[in-house]
């Protein structure tokens, strides 16, 4: 498998800055997983990062600063807790304490499923299958649009999505996917809490999800 | 006998740690939970790590805080850090990234830790190249023209970057990837032509 679709430079680099909301690091991380390419690139950038940081002309800390840190240094460790495994156990690791909610009928082969992030409830995140050789209705995008492909894959005026690729859309993009034979099973983030335009957040209104 | 409060107290030095020392102090604080040589990592980085998060517009209280929370999980996770993945700064950057981040700090608690530990006695070579990547970016970031250093500190240190390049450089928004992706060929560019 190779892939052929990643993130854009300025998505990895707000993903090193810490700039990207809940859901769109989700979605990164799932890509990230599986991309050598991209985790050489995210750790150029986290590098500048470092090297930014070592750069501070160094600010006056409290007198009492490192006193207090030494009192809290033998605090309670950082909770180490078994991983959960997602429910449906061919869903991407990232997933792991994820809440996947019941799946949907969109209509026409769509399916969707609601993802939860106990650390960030108000993330719009969701898993998205479309039958085999079945076309998404033409729409638009989010103002920023990740999608990862888990399984199976899509064509579109962009070019052809296989597992592990990455459509990285903002909302200039208008676009007819067709799912390929096998059909195709995908993880998405939106900019924004629960941005309500777009195609998606149509759908999300007539569900009353939001 | 010494008074162990005198021993912890972080020594004066007049240079700044270099990158190969900061990865062998974390090992040692990793491997003896070494408080000297947390207090040499405390006297370089706390500072650093205040100063960083003053520049990307926190008070004063919030960036102590903050370089504070981070001095301590360095110390707490120490046995994570991995010099043959990242420079010392550069693993130091994404915990205090992570904790300045609301749902980022919020997963830290519900973090799910399966990553192995690293093997806490780090090779003297994973030292030393960390070292020296870490000299190759600072090279890289120095061959940057005024306004493409801009870009990059602005994406680092601004909580909307996009706006925020184009209010400093007077550009409309739509022109901003455009500069960010000029800045970072650029980048990437300086580091492929150092040695
Ligand atoms: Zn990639």
């Amino acid at each position: 498998m190779s892939i052929q679709h990643h993130p854009t430079d300025d998505t990895l680099l707000r993903f090193a800055a810490g700039a990207l909301n809940a859901g769109l690091t989700l979605v990164t991380e799932a890509h990230l997983h599986v991309c050598a390419q991209c985790r050489a690139r995210l750790g150029e950038f986290e590098a500048t990062g470092g090297a930014l940081l070592d750069e501070q002309p160094p600010a006056a800390l409290a007198p009492t600063a490192f006193a207090d840190v030494l009192a809290r240094l033998d605090g309670p460790a950082v909770a180490v807790r078994p991983p959960v495994p997602p429910a449906n156990s061919d869903m991407p690791a990232v997933l792991a304490g994820c809440e996947i909610g019941r799946w949907w009928w969109l209509g026409r082969g769509i399916r969707y499923s609601q993802v939860r992030l106990p650390w960030a409830p108000e993330a719009n995140v969701m898993l998205l299958r479309v039958a085999a050789n079945r076309a998404v209705f033409p729409h638009t995008h989010a103002a920023h649009e990740l999608t990862q492909i888990l399984r199976g894959g899509y064509s579109d005026c962009t070019g052809t999505y296989g597992p592990g690729d990455m459509a990285d859309a903002d909302d200039t993009l208008l676009h007819q996917p067709w799912a390929d034979a096998e059909g195709c099973l995908c993880l998405a983030a939106l900019e924004g809490p629960m941005r309500l335009d777009g195609w998606l957040g149509r759908w999300q209104r007539r569900l009353g999800l939001y | 006998m010494a008074l162990p409060g005198a021993l912890l107290t972080p020594v004066e030095s007049t240079a700044p740690l270099d990158a190969a020392a900061q990865a062998r102090l974390i090992g040692l604080v990793a491997l003896n939970q070494d408080r000297q040589a947390f207090a040499l990592l405390f006297k370089h980085f706390a500072p650093r790590l205040k100063s960083f998060h003053l520049r990307a517009g926190l008070s004063d209280a919030a960036a102590e805080e903050l370089a504070q929370e981070t001095m301590i999980l360095l110390w707490r996770k120490a046995a994570r850090f991995d010099p043959a993945c990242a420079g010392a700064a550069t693993w130091v950057f994404t915990i205090t990234r992570n904790l300045r981040t609301d749902h980022a700090r919020r997963r830290i608690q519900a973090e799910v830790e399966a990553l192995p530990e690293a093997d806490p006695a780090a090779s003297a070579e994973a030292i030393y190249m960390s070292g020296e990547r870490a000299e190759m970016m600072r090279g890289a970031l120095a061959a940057l023209s005024t306004e493409q250093r801009r870009v990059i500190e602005l994406s680092f240190f601004a909580d909307t970057p996009h706006a925020a390049i184009a209010t400093a450089l007077h550009l409309p928004l739509g022109t901003v990837k455009s500069r960010i992706r000029l800045a970072l060929a650029r980048l990437r560019d300086a580091l492929g032509a150092e040695p």
